[in-house]
């Protein structure tokens, strides 16, 4: 993270200090440096550090100890929350690649054959994507509300069809949150998708329709091969993003019920935030960090090599 | 297989899937829509009102003489505008070095900046709540900006070094023969070359803070200086099932601006976006 200057383009002797000093990297990339030294890189190694002590967020006495490590990985509520994270994080990688696949494959497909409502339909899943996560949240409570008000169990009822325990229930109100954040994150993938479905070699598809290939051979012969790394990729932001995902979560379900849907970044936020345990929180934040760099680290060891300069 | 009916076959199961999505996508806008724009009488007929009898602008006018909507509203304005402003300052200059300099560790740099991105807000808010608290920041537009700014830059960086890349080098090497220096090829030929791209970034990270949620309820105390994200959940606090058409309408009314500006500027966002990631 410390840029060594060694200048190899700029002017040989430069005469005024202003020159030098313009000339080498350092400089401009200076404010970057403090910026994301002061607000990242202390307090993240500052998070390390309290999860050695006993901090809370009121008391200002603190010991080095390892309790609070040994206290909140053997929590009796960990393995739920994990679970729910597992849940709601493979749920949201998986639906959000899926469908923003299917989304931008559609999309390229209706601009080449001039199909009406492509681009009606590229917008509107844009649209979600700059919904702020509580409004997010706010917004499927409407639809998923077992209240008079509730869209879906009202839709049910018009078709007389039995209404859905959507929040209430443990076992669905996962799947519900799920559904609201691939709302909301499939422009994402979507994006990512239709850059990498355009930078495809239009030889190779008249390669394969010589050979005779089907549409779906195509697909799967040609397509998705050449999206690996791009898949890779966007499995990777993804997942970061959704690990880190709570606003959402706090709008619509509050992490219940019960803990049927408090992921681990909810559980922090209330450790921390709710319960003042400053020390427990850190532990579960470093754990977090894990969680993401780790899955980061599986999915890049998963991208071919030529990708890397 | 017979091409033309395949064609029509595909064409229609397009058509269907479009459709699908976009009802999956649009109705829960619209439906929120419906339910801002209800009495209350009305809320209570769920869906079979999707177009409202009695449609009433009364909830925006109730939400917005609410005495401290405004100030949320303005909170947020301030504040991610703020943030977008200073990401560009922090972020500008490197994305140029990052662009025109060679120097060892710049690749490793650049990955690192990417791995900051990949760091919950959640993890680095613990120890910057008591920085804050020591330093007296709290309850300040400064304290939160500077995070904002902090959480903004690395994204910047990137999407920004790609647009100064798209800028020929002859134009610099040019300027310098003719006598420029750095600091001025900078100013006279990057920045106004890489005006779309300043655009789209500034774009973003508007829109970016103005979705925060967890900077500022916890830099923040004092309702007068919370911004929409904050304020919109505590309004949602106070709601009850018999008032959810006041509360669809302050969420409408939180999530219109951040549709507009990126709507307005929709080809130059996706432009910088898909153009970092494919050369990534």
């Amino acid at each position: 993270m410390s840029p060594i200057a060694i200048e190899a383009d700029s002017p040989p002797q430069s005469r005024t200090f202003m020159r030098r000093f313009a000339g080498a990297p350092l400089p401009w990339i200076m404010p970057v440096i403090v910026v994301i030294g002061i607000f990242y890189l202390y307090p993240v190694i500052d998070v390390f550090r309290l999860s050695f002590t006993n901090a809370t967020l009121i008391g200002e006495n603190q010991q080095y100890t390892f309790g609070s490590i040994a206290n909140a990985l053997s929590s009796p509520q960990l393995p739920d929350i994990l679970w729910a994270t597992l849940i709601f994080v493979g749920g949201s990688v998986i639906g959000q690649q899926i469908l923003g696949l299917a989304v931008a494959v559609t999309v390229i497909r209706g601009e080449k054959r001039g199909l009406f409502g492509t681009t009606i339909l590229r917008t509107t899943a844009l649209v979600a994507w700059v919904v702020p996560g509580i409004a997010g949240g706010i917004i499927w409570q409407m639809l998923f509300s077992e209240a008079p008000y509730g869209a879906l169990n009202s839709i049910l009822r018009l078709m007389h069809m039995p209404t859905v325990a959507w929040l209430s229930d443990p076992a669905m109100a996962p799947w519900s949150t799920l559904i609201s954040n691939i709302w909301r994150g499939t422009a994402f993938s979507m994006v990512v998708m239709y850059a990498a479905l355009k930078s495809i070699d239009p030889s190779l598809y008249e390669a394969a329709e010589v050979d005779g290939a089907t549409a779906s051979q195509q697909f799967f012969f040609v397509t998705l091969p050449q999206l690996r790394a791009a898949i890779l990729v966007n499995m990777i932001l993804i997942t970061i993003q959704t690990v880190n995902t709570f606003d959402a979560i706090i709008t619509l379900t509050g992490g219940g019920p019960g803990r049927a849907t408090e992921v681990i970044s909810l559980y922090v936020f209330n450790i921390v935030f709710r319960n003042y345990d400053l020390s427990g929180g850190s532990v579960l934040s470093v754990l977090m960090l894990i969680i993401s760099l780790g899955l980061a680290f599986v999915y890049a060891s998963f991208l071919p090599k030529e990708e890397e300069q | 297989m017979s091409g033309r009916t395949g064609t029509r076959l595909g064409d229609a199961m397009s058509y269907l899937f479009m459709l699908v999505m976009f009802v999956f996508f649009a109705g829960p806008l619209t439906y929120l829509l419906s339910m801002a724009l209800r009495d209350k009488r009305e809320v209570y007929r769920g869906a079979a009102r999707y177009i409202p009898d009695n449609p009433t602008i009364q909830n925006f006018i109730t939400v917005l003489n609410n005495s401290y909507f405004p100030i949320y509203l303005w909170n947020g304005l301030k504040l991610a505008a703020l943030s977008g402003l200073g990401v560009l300052i922090v972020a500008l200059p490197a994305a140029y070095a990052f662009s025109r300099f060679q120097f060892r560790g710049k690749g490793l740099s650049m990955m690192g900046l990417l791995l900051f991105q990949m760091i919950s807000p959640l993890v680095i808010m613990v120890p910057l709540y008591r920085y804050m608290n020591r330093l007296g920041l709290l309850d300040t537009h400064f304290a939160v900006v500077m995070v904002y700014i902090a959480l903004g830059v690395p994204l910047a960086t990137w999407l920004l070094k790609s647009t100064v890349d798209g800028i020929p080098r002859s134009l610099d090497e040019a300027a310098m023969i003719d006598g420029c220096n750095r600091f001025s090829v900078f100013w006279r030929i990057i920045l106004p070359l890489s005006a779309p791209g300043i655009a789209s970034v500034f774009i973003i990270t508007v829109i970016a803070g103005w979705s925060q949620f967890l900077v500022p309820f916890l830099l923040l105390t004092k309702n007068d200086l919370m911004p929409i994200g904050v304020g919109i959940f505590n309004f949602r606090g106070m709601q009850t099932d018999s008032s959810i058409q006041l509360l669809a309408a302050a969420c409408l009314i939180s999530v219109v601006p951040a549709i507009v500006a990126f709507l307005s500027l929709q080809r130059l966002i996706l432009g910088a976006m898909t153009s970092g990631a494919v050369k990534g």
